[in-house]
């Protein structure tokens, strides 16, 4: 029954090709963050202004600052990633900077009263740098927990509670701050000395602190996502939240740790700000939760939650610092810079599409 | 194959000759980890009524779906009319004159009748300007034309599960559809809807239409069918016309083994009460889905839970694994001898009991993660050292043991659970309550979408199990599967326990009675009153 017709039988070299093709397709998309970053530092270098036979972009200044400017990114990154593995996403990171980097410069230089209930009135003057990084901490996770909370209580998408957040921290950063920046000084009667180590270099003037803190962290969770049970839990509730949840998994819990620790590595970040600048001033940051998550994106995430590695995330932040150096050595303005960006997002984006199914 | 040659006559077609419109031949699809179809040929004659039949996984939504041009790439040949086409999308296959109508209906529920009829091909005046009127004229004759009683301006939302797949083929039609694909059309439908949507078919089939008709339900197929093609694990084993083909040569074909050998029952000396359920209500929202219902379940038991879609069974399985919130909830439940009113399934878990839900892609599974991390994740507090440090040697060596126990072919443990086939993939599920130390088991169509070799094995599994004391709560559709595996039945209706059978009295037609004792009486009166409104 039924007409027979012989199917074309595909030649067999071509088939083989197809394989080869599509192995190849496969190992390209799996270290798609290194590749990336090969090309971005290959342009970099190639178009780089050259100076009394010195390639600039390879000077060793330039490089560190390049690290340097790339550590709040990739701090943001790392604290995000774990908000957009879990299916989520934090757009207060930027303002939650600012916030903290205020809040940093606040309590290290002004006499603060603050009049916690049933303790009644405790005074804060000049606080020294530990308690200041720890309150300040404190502050990044208490704003993750809300944000979290916030979006599992009432089932809110995270989208919309850290549109809020993003509003509300930089209006408490404002009135925290009368809308003025807060120097940071250290001299007699000034801040706490220590705190300026954040803006050191260290062997022989060569890595930046931040940077270090940047790798500290991203090691750290990297760890903690590849060996403990609660990475684990994070890629399975991102893959698929209600077999999650049937599988026993504290699923709100668990979120909520995810966006408490994004705010934790947001006021990592502010405190890092605060320090490079000297200064703590609710205007800074704009946008720096775009910076964030396009790092991210840049490494290969998924906004749908359940795919993406810390590795990416920050080779995601190198890829956007490089261009960004690149285009500054080539005096490209910066509004310029902003409309790469864009594209390059985009570009990684649309890329996802050709992703074979095979990528872990 | 079993092939039987087409017989010229066919009783209710005038033409002495039925053509043959669409001719699919040596279709061959392969998904990863498993070969859907295997060198299959199919063939539609006009205005003949095709019911393909076959277990699940047997392949006929994936011959379907290459009809309708849902899946592009595959090896062999359709010929539409004697000509070859090749659908590179849904829309060329619409533009040939082919319509399925999926299990999941597609509609958009937010818009009235006529327009989803119309939807992406609107009247207008001019360029711009929606021509409501021609569209709700030309929609209200579509239902007139099919004898149908539907309000063309009603929200598809407000329309029962019938209606909207009479909508489907109405929207069908006004494309011009020759070929109708249904896709197991009466999985929701009350009996009454059932006759009336064969009316339907009925009417078509005089108009020349052909229709394909997918179902797993026996009683239907000889009370509709022309023509019967029998697919088994992607092979045509049967074609051949209705009238030549008895109920049991059919269930031969489709089952191609005895059900008693494929699912052999061994006796289990039953435990002490393990589970029991004391008229526990579920109200959500405004509906009231569980209403009394009281069972128990023995230690190495295997109870069953018949009844038709909507009855409840998943629900009731879902309240006992604590998936509700306590609000929602009342009445009894003591697990163990101890009060078992979950608040979570996480709860649920600690004190064994696990859910193998329905679908097991959606609620099971993580399908981009690997089958090791699937299989631990109920039970990962095991393999935990210092806090939540995971000892991943351990992990490794358990996931491997219990792989070579369930018989899971997967080329390694780090394969993607997304890449087994459905059989496996429902083994993964099992593995991971049992290594969580499960000792009731509630399973939600665990058979649903897998192969038949599969299902036997999912079905020895549980066997075995039982014997070792496992407690198992089992809901079905398919009947001859829980009579086969089954010590006892309960059957719901609407919330409610109707029926309570041992294996000594189990009997298909009573048991299907109880199911619809109180389905029948509320389907019709509800049809009558939306078609009361409907003719206002």
């Amino acid at each position: 029954m039924g007409t027979a017709t012989d199917t074309p039988i595909q030649s067999v070299p071509a088939q083989q090709i197809k394989t080869i093709g599509r192995r190849a397709l496969i190992f390209v998309f799996r270290f798609q963050s290194f590749f990336g970053l090969i090309i971005v530092f290959l342009l970099a270098v190639y178009f780089s202004p050259i100076r009394s036979d010195k390639n600039i972009f390879l000077s060793q200044r330039n490089l560190s600052n390049v690290a340097r400017d790339v550590s709040e990114t990739g701090i943001l990154a790392t604290g995000q990633l774990l908000v957009i593995l879990i299916g989520g996403i934090d757009l207060s990171v930027g303002s939650v900077v600012a916030l903290t980097a205020t809040t940093s410069a606040l309590l290290l230089m002004r006499t603060q009263t603050v009049t916690l209930p049933l303790i009644g009135g405790i005074e804060l003057s000049h606080l020294s740098a530990e308690q200041t990084i720890i309150l300040v901490l404190g502050l990044g996770l208490l704003i993750g927990w809300c944000n979290g909370w916030t979006s599992e209580r009432f089932r809110i998408p995270a989208f919309v509670t850290t549109l809020a957040m993003l509003s509300i921290a930089r209006g408490i950063a404002h009135i925290w701050s009368d809308n003025i920046a807060v120097p940071i000084s250290y001299k007699a009667g000034g801040a706490d000395p220590s705190f300026e180590i954040l803006h050191d270099r260290i062997y022989n003037n060569i890595i930046p602190v931040p940077a270090l803190i940047m790798a500290g962290g991203a090691v750290i969770m990297m760890f903690v996502l590849r060996y403990t049970a609660f990475g684990r839990y994070i890629y399975a509730i991102g893959g698929n939240q209600t077999a999650s949840r049937l599988s026993g998994l504290a699923v709100t819990r668990i979120k909520i740790a995810a966006f408490m620790l994004c705010g934790f590595f947001a006021a990592l970040a502010g405190i890092v700000h605060s320090a490079q600048l000297n200064q703590g001033s609710p205007n800074e940051a704009v946008g720096y939760e775009l910076n964030a998550i396009a790092a991210v994106v840049i490494g290969g995430a998924s906004l749908n939650g359940g795919k993406g590695t810390i590795i990416g995330a920050i080779a995601g932040a190198f890829i956007l610092g490089i261009l960004n150096n690149m285009l500054s050595l080539n005096n490209v303005e910066s509004n310029t810079q902003l409309v790469v960006k864009g594209l390059l997002v985009v570009g990684a984006v649309a890329l996802q599409q050709f992703r074979p199914p095979e990528v872990e | 194959m079993v092939l039987s040659q087409p017989e010229p006559q066919g009783s209710h077609d005038p033409l002495s000759d039925p053509e043959v419109i669409l001719s699919m031949s040596h279709i061959t699809k392969r998904f990863p980890g498993v070969l859907a179809l295997n060198n299959v040929s199919f063939d539609v004659h006009v205005g003949e009524v095709h019911c393909l039949v076959g277990e699940n996984g047997a392949g006929k939504s994936t011959l379907m779906n290459i009809m309708s041009g849902v899946y592009t790439g595959f090896d062999g040949q359709i010929l539409l009319n004697k000509h070859p086409v090749t659908f590179h999308h849904t829309r060329d296959a619409q533009h040939a004159g082919i319509a399925m109508i999926h299990q999941e209906l597609n509609l958009v529920p937010e818009l009235t009748v006529y327009e989803n009829i119309f939807l992406g091909r609107e009247h207008k005046i001019g360029r711009t300007v929606l021509n409501r009127r021609s569209m709700r004229r030309a929609a209200e004759k579509l239902m007139s034309d099919l004898g149908l009683d539907i309000d063309t301006n009603r929200h598809i939302s407000r329309l029962r599960v019938g209606q909207r797949q009479l909508v489907e083929i109405a929207k069908a039609l006004s494309l011009n559809a020759r070929i109708i694909i249904m896709d197991e059309p009466t999985s929701a439908l009350s009996d009454t809807e059932v006759q009336y949507l064969f009316g339907v078919i009925r009417n078509l089939r005089a108009r020349g239409v052909a229709v394909i008709y997918i179902s797993h339900r026996l009683d239907e197929i000889f009370a509709i069918a022309d023509r019967v093609t029998v697919l088994r694990d992607g092979q045509v084993v049967g074609s051949t016309l209705a009238q030549h083909m008895t109920r049991r040569q059919l269930i031969h074909l489709m089952v191609g083994r005895d059900l008693e050998v494929l699912y052999p029952k061994e006796q289990v000396e039953l435990g002490a009460t393990l589970l029991k359920i004391e008229h526990l209500h579920l109200r959500q929202g405004t509906s009231h889905l569980l209403k009394g219902v009281s069972l128990h379940v023995d230690k190495g038991e295997i109870v069953g839970v018949a009844g038709l879609m909507g009855a409840g069974r998943t629900q009731l399985l879902e309240t006992v694994f604590g998936v509700y919130p306590s609000r929602a909830v009342s009445g009894k439940i003591s697990f163990d001898g101890r009060d078992a009113r979950f608040r979570s399934p996480k709860a649920a878990i600690r004190r064994g009991i696990g859910l193998v839900a329905e679908d097991r892609k959606k609620q099971s599974l993580i399908l981009e993660r690997p089958v090791d991390e699937n299989a631990t994740l109920a039970a990962l507090r095991q393999f935990m050292v210092l806090l939540t440090l995971v000892n991943q040697r351990a992990e490794r060596r358990a996931v491997e043991r219990i792989v070579r126990v369930l018989n899971i072919k997967t080329p390694s443990i780090k394969t993607l659970v997304g890449n087994l086939s459905g059989g496996n993939q429902q083994k993964v599920v099992v593995a991971k309550f049992l290594l969580a130390n499960i000792k009731l088991f509630l399973l939600d169509e665990p058979t649903r979408g897998i192969d038949i070799g599969a299902k036997a094995e999912v079905y020895t599994l549980v066997g075995q199990l039982a014997r070792q004391g496992t407690a198992f709560l089992l809901v079905s559709s398919e009947l001859p599967e829980l009579l086969a595996v089954c010590d006892r039945v309960y059957v719901l209706c609407d919330g409610r326990v109707t029926g309570e059978f041992k294996r000594d009295e189990f009997d298909q037609t009573v048991i299907m009675e109880a199911a619809t004792r109180f389905a029948d009486k509320l389907g019709n009166s509800k049809h009558q009153i939306s078609v009361e409104q409907d003719t206002n």
